[in-house]
């Protein structure tokens, strides 16, 4: 099977996903199913199929351009997802990353493939590459949870318990989950940034690169360098973390999608991180 | 035949269902005057405050009367004036009943989670007493799987309905755990008592701060495995807690704006949770607008139980479905073992074999006179029935008491059925 079929079926698991979570979030029930996690999974295994299969067709590890760029980014939230689901059974975090999946893979399904940048070999690279993807999606997973924290305490403080109420972990949850992410992801970005010099420098004679991502990258590492300081501080983030939190991300996202649609070819190889 | 004859809180009123309550040390005696009284072979009595009823399997037909006699006679009231609080069930609406009241559809308050307790108690019981067989431990078994999938198929159990539940719910949507997390009760009224010890029970510690008599703010503290302090201590204390409950009698505000803009100094933005169950209210209304602070007053509380319930109550059509499934799949059971069809199907077994054999012989028998053939045919006939009788005669008396799908089994073994 070719690299396409696989993220056709990949859409087809993650679209079920998707109509059931909302509807469920809709009919106020139980948000996920076994049988649905079962589902995410068959569809987690097709995409790693997938995307092991245009690895092959590529030739190079493909995260260029929209059409692997946002595949993987898709496969990273759900690889985010799943890990932290089952790490702490919060089913709320659905709401956000099936739904996300969903528009990745569509798009990434709508987009013709691009031929990988001959610059972008190396066995370093797609450590690179994987590093900063994860990194976002744990960064994703501390967006979401900040938005709960901040959707539950507007439930809370009006004292009349809506749907999101009932749907939505504790605040204490969305918090701990929230503060754990960001430092994962922050981990995982610090790392992405010392491969990506690496890189750089191994292939420019340059450790530094000032273009957009160069800059984001910076922009969002100090960003969350200032969240980890005051919430260590603190002991408790709280409504100010979660929506530094929430903007940090959001921050990153933009210039993500600046750079993606004023950027060439590789432009999404590693937006957030300098690359050659 | 199952049947059910009770009182509950839809058809009894308090001063009826206490004086028909079984107090639980009664049982084993009860249940065997039952059973001798009024002819059941098999018998079980769930007794709470919100129902008196008894299960039972009829060995005569005159149970359908006699129980509710029993009834009566057991406690010393005059039938009469329990008939309109009674109801009497059989068969199929009896079975219905059980399951609906096992997976808390029949409750005052839907989905309480106390009855299903209850009801396994009452079986136990009736276990204990050798008063069940194989029909009500069917009916138990079938019912309380029923009701427990009931409560975690659907949302008929979630989300407390009762306000001292509520406020334990609402403080775990705010810290997660409560293991660890500081109460601190101002005053003690019966509800915020209630509610400090669930939050206790969840592993929270509990400060009682005590006014003029500082001695019951001590007792109640030890009441609660907490401490005493002061009332002066009140701006300290609030800066520790994470839950406070306050019900003193004072008919002026006692925890501040100030108070807690004081205490929020030390808490390093943890929230805090302010549960103030005082008539007149006893924390300003102004907190409630500080950023981390969750100010609830009794009409919150009883708002989100309201909310609760009828969240229970969507879910009680879906509930119903999932237990009406179990009780059709009980009754298709329950019909399989019925004797009838076993000893059709065994005569009709009999009746071939005697056919083919004679067909077999009558050749060699050559023709014969109709007074001949008849005799042949009476002879054969007296044959099998003689033969059939006993078991025929045993398995009905088996089917009487406690007939099981094993001895249908056996029996369908020992005949190649």
């Amino acid at each position: 099977m070719g690299s396409r079929v696989y993220l056709l079926l990949t859409l087809a698991f993650y679209t079920v996903g998707a109509v059931h979570v909302v509807l469920q979030a809709l009919l106020k029930r139980k948000l996920l199913s076994n049988a649905l996690l079962t589902a995410t999974l068959v569809g987690f295994a097709l995409h790693t199929a997938g995307l092991s299969q245009r690895w092959t067709e590529a030739g190079r590890f493909p995260v260029a351009g929209v059409h692997d760029a946002c595949s993987f980014l898709a496969w990273a939230t759900v690889l985010g997802f799943l890990t932290t689901y089952l790490r702490t059974r919060v089913d709320a975090l659905g709401l956000a990353v099936y739904p996300t999946a969903f528009l990745l893979v569509l798009v990434s399904n709508l987009t013709q493939p691009v031929q990988p940048d001959p610059a972008l070999a190396g066995a370093l690279f797609p450590v690179h590459a994987a590093l900063a993807f994860i990194g976002y999606a744990a960064l994703f997973v501390a967006w979401a949870m900040g938005i709960f924290y901040l959707v539950q305490e507007r439930e809370l403080k009006r004292r009349t318990p809506l749907s999101f109420y009932y749907l939505i972990p504790s605040l204490e949850r969305c918090d701990t989950i929230s503060g754990q992410a960001v430092l994962l992801g922050f981990g995982l970005l610090s790392l992405a940034i010392t491969s990506g010099m690496a890189l750089a420098h191994q292939s420019l004679g340059r450790y530094w690169l000032w273009d957009a991502k160069g800059i984001t990258a910076l922009v969002a590492w100090a960003l969350y360098v200032i969240l980890l300081v005051t919430r260590w501080r603190a002991g408790w983030g709280g409504r100010r973390q979660a929506l530094l939190g929430i903007g940090a991300f959001t921050a990153v996202v933009l210039v993500f999608v600046i750079v993606a649609t004023l950027g060439g070819s590789a432009a999404m190889a590693g937006a957030g991180a300098p690359r050659p | 035949m199952i049947l059910v004859v009770g009182v509950s809180h839809r058809t009894a009123p308090l001063d009826v269902r206490e004086a028909l309550a079984f107090p639980h040390e009664h049982l084993p005696q009860a249940l065997e005057s039952l059973r001798k009284e009024a002819g059941l072979s098999e018998a079980c009595i769930l007794s709470t405050c919100n129902r008196v009823e008894i299960y039972g399997r009829e060995a005569e037909p005159r149970a359908i009367e006699a129980v509710p006699q029993f009834l009566a006679r057991y406690h010393g009231r005059p039938l009469e004036q329990l008939r309109p609080h009674l109801y009497v069930l059989e068969g199929e609406k009896a079975i219905r009943h059980v399951f609906r009241v096992a997976a808390s559809l029949d409750s005052m308050v839907l989905g309480e989670p106390q009855i299903l307790g209850q009801v396994k108690d009452a079986y136990e019981a009736a276990e204990h007493a050798g008063a069940l067989g194989a029909t009500l431990n069917a009916l138990r078994n079938r019912s309380v799987s029923a009701a427990k999938r009931a409560r975690s198929e659907t949302g008929i159990g979630q989300n407390a309905v009762s306000v001292s539940y509520v406020a334990v719910e609402l403080a775990r949507k705010i810290f997660g755990e409560l293991r660890g997390k500081n109460v601190l009760m101002v005053g003690a009224g019966k509800m915020s008592l209630l509610a400090a010890k669930h939050l206790v029970t969840s592993g929270a510690r509990a400060t009682v701060l005590g006014g003029r008599t500082f001695a019951k703010a001590e007792e109640l503290a030890a009441a609660l495995g907490g401490t005493a302090a002061p009332f002066e201590s009140l701006r300290d204390e609030l800066g520790r807690a994470d839950i406070v409950i306050s019900s003193t009698g004072a008919p002026h505000t006692v925890i501040h704006r100030e108070d807690v803009e004081q205490a929020r100094k030390v808490r390093g933005g943890r929230p805090l949770f302010l549960i103030d169950i005082a008539v007149p209210r006893d924390v300003d209304a102004d907190v409630a607008k500080m950023d981390g602070v969750f100010l609830y007053d009794l009409d919150d509380l009883k708002a989100v139980a309201e909310a609760n319930l009828r969240e229970r109550q969507k879910e009680a059509a879906a509930a119903e479905s999932l237990v009406e499934g179990e009780i059709r799949e009980f009754l298709a059971w329950q019909k399989s073992l019925d004797v009838v069809p076993l000893l059709v199907e065994l005569r009709k077994k009999a009746e071939e074999i005697r056919k083919a054999e004679l067909d077999k012989v009558r050749g060699r028998l050559g023709s014969l006179s109709p007074e001949q053939q008849q005799a042949v045919e009476a002879a054969t006939s007296a044959i099998v029935n003689k033969l059939l009788h006993p078991p025929t005669v045993q398995i009905k008396e088996l089917s009487k008491n406690g007939y099981s799908a094993e001895t249908a089994g056996l029996v369908r073994r020992l005949f190649g059925l």
